[in-house]
């Protein structure tokens, strides 16, 4: 019985990965294919003879190593910058009793409600009047807090049970110890959660980029990748063998951030 | 005992301090002073263009000593946003590439400098361009731009393909009759399964394609001033021109079905098609050259170029599409920034780039030296149709890619939906009178001239203040304790809120203060309008249209989130490989969007795309997918839930985690089955998660856009037109920025009552249960 239940959940698994995996084995086999190659029916999955100088060529074409650096130091920082500013915030909202709290909670998530194409315009004339057109503030600073953080932080942080600090604060513990001994220390799945999302966030991110910098040197990885499509045609291999480049990093972190998940599954795996 | 700690560093008190510094810090005056003259130049030169147009600066530099070019070149298709945003934040660069479509909107506003005092000044001679290009960029006896490059629609012919066929090849005077005759003999079932996989001929039911065709049958899709398109539109020539294509498809089966007018541009599978020989005459512009050229040199390829066949009445009319280099209005460098764009467009600059040969060059010197230079013969019969060339209505009148959206529902309506196509266009064309009113009406705007944009600033002040003011308020409401608990909220709120004051008010302030202005973004002016955004919107059908897409799409919600949930649970467990088959779902979050769309959208080819392949290899199919206006929209749900189930499923993943074993534990030994243990332990614990997904997701459906913008353009027939994408279009297409706003704020209201629901609903008992 047991054998079968593990079957089916393996069974469904592994149907549903295969779905989610075709677009990029053939996003992977058009990446070394000739330009001649692509679109061809029946489908080719695989080219006919495997052409790695895509990869050589889609770097060197753009200055990539550039991008990766530019887009390195915004996702960083952007990391940085929401697991400070979203806990804190969160951390106020889900444990702090102060006046008016659901009403500023309300404010903060409106503003997830207005679309970013409407406001990308006033918050560009503002980095413009900032004069950080073509810098890394214009990059980075817009994504260093985010409400959407916020939220996820507070209803995780709403789950924790209130036992610990309550006897933390009997000791005397002011908030901001309690905060950082005892709720960011158990937050540590949702905190990692919350890592990935911003550094992809930043990392994926085309439309901002593109428009607050000029020059080629300060651009980010998405905006390079994008080149390879312009007003007449795509450059399929070359665009799909720089899109599996980017790619690269963002799995490294998301293998890096799922060590938190993993290690509470089995940690929990052991006691029963 | 933990060692007592405060936040002095951050409170309410402190926050006006900080907001002040804040300022200083971004009001640090650029003191760079310079004697050289420094010009920004911007164009969207691919990447193998971009290094000829360096060539080409570095020459101008060597000229001219006392003038230096930043080169800032935009090669992806986003080029028309940096260009508005750089207009609107008054920062334009000194000259830029101009694509016609564009010259109305940029000189009724009057942002583009008259070249005509420095084409005297500088003794530039403009007999070297061809004379109908030139004339693109003129208006009366002003002119706005000098002409880079050019390029008639042409049929380009695989000869190796006629040679099998032994048919001679087309003659420059050939006819309509004869190009189907051609194309139906060139079509072919070569592995004989009953369907046709050579064709004689492409079809591309994208308005700048089918244009050409129009004119040849001697119609026209709206009067000869611009003003209606009923008695044109669905006059009897331009129907004819219609059916024919259509019929080139539906009838006669000698064109491919290459999806919807957006996937067969943006995967550009009719020159595939070509390259690869499945297609034996392709409809194109020069732009396709350097790809044809470069599979010519690998020996792949015999290619020919003739003009489109004529009608039998001979009309030889063709399209002229054109880019021209100009100057902003405002320019610091008026006259070194026309010398620039002179040069750009004169023949040195000229003969440099036409290596590249993407175009007809503007210069008919260089023009004739290409010609001369080209073995192949390729050139010859491009630069001959220049004398039929005629503008397109796009670079007469202001806001034609409105009615240009229009005519490619007209045309789908037809194509897709199969209706009747005089009654179609007779509809259409009503629309597209009142569409040109409308933007007739818009259009007698006077202006004030006003120099500066950066009113920002006085919002960004403002919203500071109150935010401060209002902390202050609350901060000295309580007393006491109450007021030292208020102080540390205030602490641990201070860093996101002053995030969100300059980042997310002041926008939100600003876009408030626009819905009841006109804002034309490229124009400082906002005038003050009142409710008439509003009753725009209401009086749209296509809002209404776009409102209920909207909802159609948010019904993903529910769907996403019941698989991420199943996925989550079956992979909070110890099984062996679970950790990469977790990496594997959540390959589609970490992926760029722009290649994974694109791939998408080969997917879902009707004809050639994997979905319709495995779906036939089952016996089913073929689905037209995003190229019917029934199972449009079901398509992108489809390609939105694959998208973000990897990403639902992590917040589940960690939202699992925060439930403690010891509680399915202790409901084992209860005696609860795996259902049981789901419903009463699981899901009440998980459900903080849960709503935040829900939330989340119901407020990112409403704002659905980057998945529409680029796999459907709200197509096809609007079928997946949302509201999002509405305001995209009024905003950088239309440049109505008002109207927008408007938009965005009822837009607004929509999806705080929906979350407001869900707060009422389910949001009390989770918070507090």
């Amino acid at each position: 019985m047991k054998q079968i239940r593990r079957l089916l959940i393996y069974g469904s698994l592994v149907l549903i990965a295969l779905s989610m995996i075709i677009p990029f084995l053939w996003m992977l086999s058009t990446s070394l294919m000739s330009e001649l190659e692509v679109y061809q029916f029946p489908p080719r999955f695989l080219p006919s003879t495997i052409k790695w100088s895509n990869y050589l060529e889609a770097m060197s074409l753009q200055p990539f190593g550039r991008f990766f650096l530019n887009s390195m130091i915004v996702a960083g920082a952007s990391v940085l910058g929401q697991l400070t500013f979203c806990s804190m915030a969160a951390y106020a909202f889900a444990r702090l009793r102060f006046r008016w709290r659901e009403k500023i909670f309300a404010l903060y998530l409106s503003t997830m409600m207005i679309p970013a194409i409407v406001t990308i315009i006033p918050a560009f004339l503002l980095i413009n009047t900032f004069g950080w057109v073509n810098t890394y503030w214009a990059l980075f600073t817009p994504t260093v807090s985010s409400v959407w953080g916020i939220f996820l932080l507070r209803q995780f942080f709403l789950t924790i049970p209130r036992d610990l600090e309550d006897a933390a604060r009997i000791d005397g513990a002011s908030e901001l110890t309690i905060f950082l001994k005892v709720i960011l220390p158990l937050s540590k799945p949702a905190l990692a959660t919350l890592g990935i999302f911003a550094f992809m966030g930043s990392w994926k991110d085309f439309l901002w980029p593109l428009i607050v910098t000029n020059r080629i040197d300060m651009r980010t990885v998405e905006v390079g990748i994008a080149n390879f499509s312009n007003l007449y045609a795509t450059d399929w291999p070359h665009q799909m063998a720089a899109a599996v480049v980017v790619m690269v990093p963002v799995i490294v972190v998301f293998i890096f951030a799922q060590k938190y998940f993993v290690k509470g599954i089995t940690m929990t795996g052991l006691k029963g | 005992m933990v060692p007592r700690l405060t936040i002095p560093s951050l409170t309410a008190r402190k926050l006006p301090c900080l907001f002040l510094l804040f300022v200083f810090i971004i009001c640090v005056p650029d003191a760079s002073a310079q004697n050289k003259i420094t010009l920004r130049l911007t164009d969207w030169a691919d990447l193998d263009e971009i290094p000829l147009d360096e060539q080409a600066l570095a020459e101008f530099r060597r000229l001219h000593p006392s003038i230096d070019v930043l080169y800032e070149p935009n090669p992806g298709r986003q080029y028309e946003e940096k260009i508005l945003t750089a207009l609107a934040a008054d920062e334009p660069p000194d000259v830029f590439l101009l694509d016609s479509k564009l010259i109305p909107t940029f000189t009724n506003k009057k942002i583009l400098l008259d070249l005509t005092p420095y084409v005297r000044e500088l003794g530039i001679d403009t007999a070297q361009w061809y004379p109908n290009v030139l004339n693109i960029a003129r208006k009366g006896t002003a002119l706005f731009a000098f002409p880079k490059g050019f390029t008639p629609l042409m049929v380009f012919f695989n000869k190796r393909l006629f040679d099998q066929e032994h048919l001679p090849y087309p003659s420059r005077a050939w006819t309509w009759d004869e190009y189907l005759s051609i194309a139906k003999k060139l079509t072919r079932d070569l592995d004989g399964d009953g369907a046709p996989d050579q064709f004689g001929a492409s079809f591309s039911n994208y308005y700048y394609f089918w244009i050409a065709w129009v004119w040849k049958a001697g119609g026209d899709v709206v009067n000869p001033a611009g003003t209606a398109a009923t008695g044109y539109l669905n006059s009897a020539a331009t129907e004819f021109a219609l059916s024919f294509l259509v019929d080139l498809q539906k009838t006669h089966k000698v064109a491919p079905n290459t999806g919807s007018w957006i996937q067969s541009e943006k995967t550009g599978i009719n020159v595939q098609l070509f390259m690869n020989g499945k297609i034996a005459m392709m409809v194109d512009g020069h732009w396709r050259l350097p790809r044809i050229m470069r599979q010519i040199e690998q020996g792949n390829l015999t290619v020919g170029v003739v003009p489109l066949p004529t009608r039998s009445d001979g009309i030889r009319t063709n399209v002229m599409y054109e880019s021209g280099w100009c100057v902003p209005a405002n320019s610091k460098h008026p006259r070194e920034a026309a010398l620039l764009a002179a040069f750009m467009a004169g023949e040195k600059a000229n003969r440099i780039r036409a290596a590249r040969r993407l175009e007809i060059p503007s210069v008919r010197a260089v023009a004739e030296e290409v010609v001369a230079g080209d073995v192949l013969g390729l050139e010859r019969p491009f630069v001959e149709e220049i004398p039929f060339c005629r503008q397109p209505w796009g670079s007469m009148i202001e806001r034609f890619s409105e009615v240009e959206w229009t005519l490619q529902d007209a045309v789908d309506e037809v194509m897709i939906m199969g209706r009747p196509l005089h009654e179609t266009m007779t509809k259409y064309a009503t629309t597209i009178d009142r569409q040109l009113e409308n933007i007739r009406a818009h259009q007698s705007f006077d202006f004030k001239p006003i120099r500066e944009h950066s009113d920002i600033l006085r919002f960004l002040v403002g919203v500071a203040v109150i935010v401060t003011l209002l902390c202050f308020m609350l901060y000295l409401r309580d007393r006491g304790k109450a007021r030292q608990a208020t102080r540390t909220a205030l602490g641990f709120l201070s860093p996101s809120l002053l995030h969100l004051t300059v980042f997310v008010f002041t926008p939100i302030v600003f876009a408030g203060y626009l819905s009841l202005h006109r804002w034309d973004v490229v124009v400082p002016d906002k005038p003050f309008v009142g409710l008439d955004n509003f009753r725009d919107m209401a009086s749209d059908p296509t809002f209404w249209n776009a409102l209920k897409n909207t909802l159609l799409y948010t019904l993903n919600v529910p769907l996403a989130m019941a698989i991420s949930l199943g996925v989550a649970m079956m992979m909070n467990r110890r099984l062996k490989g679970v950790a990469f088959l977790r990496a594997l779902y959540f390959l589609p979050s970490v992926t760029s969007f722009v290649a994974i769309a694109l791939v998408w959208m080969w997917i879902y080819h009707p004809t050639f795309g994997v979905a319709n392949f495995i779906l036939a290899s089952i016996g089913l199919g073929p689905v037209q997918w995003l190229n019917s206006t029934d199972t449009a929209m079901v398509s992108v749900i489809i390609f939105s839930v694959w998208l973000s189930l990897g990403y639902q499923m992590v917040i589940f993943l960690a939202g699992l985690q925060g439930i403690p074993e010891e509680l399915h534990d202790a409901a084992r030994i209860d005696g609860a089955n795996n259902w049981q243990r789901f419903w009463r332990v699981t899901f009440p614990l998980l459900k903080p998660t849960t709503f935040f997904v829900l939330v989340t997701s119901v407020i990112s459906s409403f704002q659905v856009f980057t998945s529409i913008y680029v796999m459907t353009g709200g197509g096809p027939v609007r079928s997946t037109d949302v509201i999002v994408y509405h305001i995209y279009q009024a905003a950088w297409e239309e440049l109505r920025m008002g109207y927008a706003s408007a938009m965005s704020w009822v837009l607004f209201v929509i999806i705080m009552l929906a979350t407001w629901i869900q707060f009422k609903i389910i949001g009390r008992e989770v918070e507090y249960g």
